[in-house]
């Protein structure tokens, strides 16, 4: 037991060293350091003023040096500071955390909220017209890059409608009303797109648990449908679904990206965005790292979650 | 017991099936690419044709959907944008299709070390969440058209690596394959005259999904400014531009969105139809006959 648990954590160690090694590489792929693509076209720029921004960001070091500064940075708490205008990333990176987290945890709690009662709904009558209308509207909705229905919620909403805010960020302690108004638009936008993810997965479960010799039994002891269908089918079919929370953690973290551009969030987003704009790679591989991290670590929590609570999947790992 | 009577139902096929009719999605997919191709025949207005004396017009008998903010014609717009986005879609999928083919079923034939490594490189690639390792190649390599195609094209990969893996184990498990081992013949030889045909459905249905993906990545990254750069036009950029001008016509970046949102829907749609066996076993027929007698796949 004890040795599954400690495998499965060293894997993902394993991962998220690799992980910080490919954002690392790609980022220094090319010759050319990102000083020359930003100051090179600009007027007036010498050489020296080059050589000296250059080694001021410690790019003349050689890779490895510049991989374990970064790395042993993190561990010490120590993130850099930005090449261009020399604020230490810790800070935009604290500073920005917090909508990204909020928009994320909402967003994966809407998309889960919408899903059970759909996909209970869907599997009572398999193959019925309530099941017809939920599967087309959830490929529907699969089809809506979260961004894409931000923009058309904005219209709806906030343009003709003129009900939610388009844009903007109060923090929740300033302004806990504001706060969640805030958050609706940007969170339907992202659970449009990821309830479906769920929604399949546990109607398909739940067909599976209601086509079953214990649910028949359940029923011919005399257990009402409901009955049959809350206590008896869906423990069973939540806990494989429990999976596809991890995964709509990493389409909710991903989407929420442009999301909060969209919306005009000051998010985690916004800053990997802006610094992929400017080149200020200090600041880039920080925020990916960190929000690769975040996907790797709840995929984790999901895996040993599902492999405590449910027996089945203990089979293959011993 | 009323479980029992529906699951014996027989799966009959609808009849525009047994016709042979494509089903709506592939012909709406067919009309939306049709359409972005022969653009200039479709619209008379050219995408950068400026009329300054018409700004934000309404829809007419001349400009079907209006005209942005320097009197461009939308409709010229969208359906010129729609072609760098197809041809950017389009390139982005061939590239992940040969080279996750490659990688797939080496990892599948090899076995062992090679599997292993092959494997937990693309598990490593896919940690990171898709838009964000886009934005690091985006800052690493530029935001050129080409550069956007193989962005997109390799960031598809690894998933067409896992599937033409997955597909390959499962053929080369079967007896056919043994038996070309057991008569001599080459591994390189079966694979890519026995096995490929075999695996081609699960590719094509991977190929949509994927599809879909590079149509949303190339939108995601234009919008926020790092994909296609205006002046050239693509859905993206033409949704970041409807975006600035929400309040005064937001019919604007309607537009673009709901090309958007047909496309992924159709590809998906294509996608699931193609990975039902019954599709597959059809699709698998064609392949075999166009391998032997060398005429065109049809899909």
């Amino acid at each position: 037991m004890v040795r599954y648990v400690i495998r499965r954590i060293a894997i993902s160690i394993v991962l998220l060293i690799a992980v910080s090694m490919l954002i690392f590489i790609v980022l220094r792929a090319l010759p050319g350091s990102p000083v020359t693509a930003r100051l090179g076209t600009s007027q007036g720029v010498t050489q020296e003023m080059i050589n000296r921004l250059t080694k001021s960001a410690g790019l003349d070091r050689p890779l490895a040096s510049q991989y374990l500064t970064w790395i042993s940075g993190i561990l010490h708490g120590n993130l850099g500071t930005s090449y261009f205008t020399g604020q230490p990333v810790g800070s935009l990176i604290g500073a920005a955390i917090g909508p990204t987290l909020e928009l994320t945890i909402i967003g994966v709690a809407l998309s889960v909220v919408i899903a059970v009662p759909a996909a209970i709904a869907s599997a009572r009558r398999p193959g019925g017209w309530l099941d017809g209308i939920i599967t087309a509207v959830s490929s529907a909705g699969m089809a809506f890059p979260p961004f894409v229905a931000g923009i058309v919620l904005i219209i709806v909403f906030s343009v003709q409608a003129h009900l939610l805010p388009a844009r903007g960020y109060v923090p929740f302690l300033t302004n806990p009303v504001q706060n969640l108004r805030d958050m609706i638009l940007p969170a339907i936008s992202l659970a449009v797109g990821a309830a479906p993810l769920v929604l399949r997965y546990l109607r398909n479960e739940l067909v599976t648990s209601l086509d079953s010799n214990y649910t028949r039994t359940a029923a011919g002891k005399g257990a009402s449908e409901t009955r049959v269908l809350l206590r008896h089918a869906l423990p069973n079919a939540a806990l494989p679904s429990l999976t596809m929370i991890g995964l709509i953690t990493g389409y909710t973290l991903g989407g929420s990206v442009i999301v909060e551009y969209a919306f005009g969030f000051s998010g985690l987003g916004a800053l990997s965005i802006q610094s992929a704009f400017n080149r200020d790679y200090a600041i880039l591989q920080s925020v990916v790292l960190l929000i690769s991290t975040l996907f790797i670590l709840v995929s984790l929590a999901v895996d040993l979650m599902s492999w405590r609570l449910d027996p089945r999947t203990r089979g293959r790992h011993g | 017991m009323a479980e029992a009577v529906i699951a014996a139902t027989p799966v009959r096929r609808p009849r525009r099936a047994r016709l042979g009719i494509p089903p709506v999605s592939a012909l709406l997919l067919l009309l939306i690419v049709v359409l972005c191709v022969c653009a200039p025949l479709v619209v008379s207005a050219g995408p950068d044709q400026i009329d300054p004396t018409h700004p934000f017009a309404a829809a007419t008998g001349q400009h079907w959907l209006g005209t942005d903010e320097v009197g461009r014609d939308l409709l010229s717009r969208l359906l010129y944008g729609g072609r760098l986005s197809l041809m950017v879609c389009a390139g982005s999928v061939a590239l992940a299709f040969v080279l996750g083919t490659v990688w797939g079923v080496a990892a599948a034939e090899r076995g062992g070390w090679a599997d292993e490594i092959l494997m937990r490189g693309a598990d490593i690639a896919m940690a990171i969440p898709q838009i964000l390792f886009a934005l690091v190649c985006v800052a690493a390599f530029g935001a050129s058209l080409l550069s956007l195609t193989l962005i997109t094209g390799i960031l598809l990969t690894p998933s067409s690596a896992r599937m033409a893996r997955s597909v390959t184990i499962q053929e080369t498990g079967l007896d056919y394959y043994s038996a070309g081992i057991a008569y001599g013949a080459g591994k390189i030889r079966l694979l890519s005259t026995e096995v490929l045909p075999n695996i081609f459905p699960a590719l094509a249905s991977q190929a949509a999904i994927n599809a879909a993906s590079a149509i949303i990545l190339e939108a995601s990254l234009s919008f926020v400014g790092l994909g296609v750069q205006p002046p050239q036009t693509s859905w993206g950029v033409l949704l970041q531009q409807g975006y600035g001008y929400l309040y005064n016509d937001p019919s604007y970046a309607l537009s673009p969105a709901i090309m958007i949102l047909l496309t992924v829907l159709c590809l998906n749609l294509v996608a699931n139809r193609m990975s039902s066996p019954d599709a597959r076993r059809a699709a698998r027929r064609a392949a075999r006959r166009a391998a032997r007698g060398g005429r065109k796949v049809r899909k």
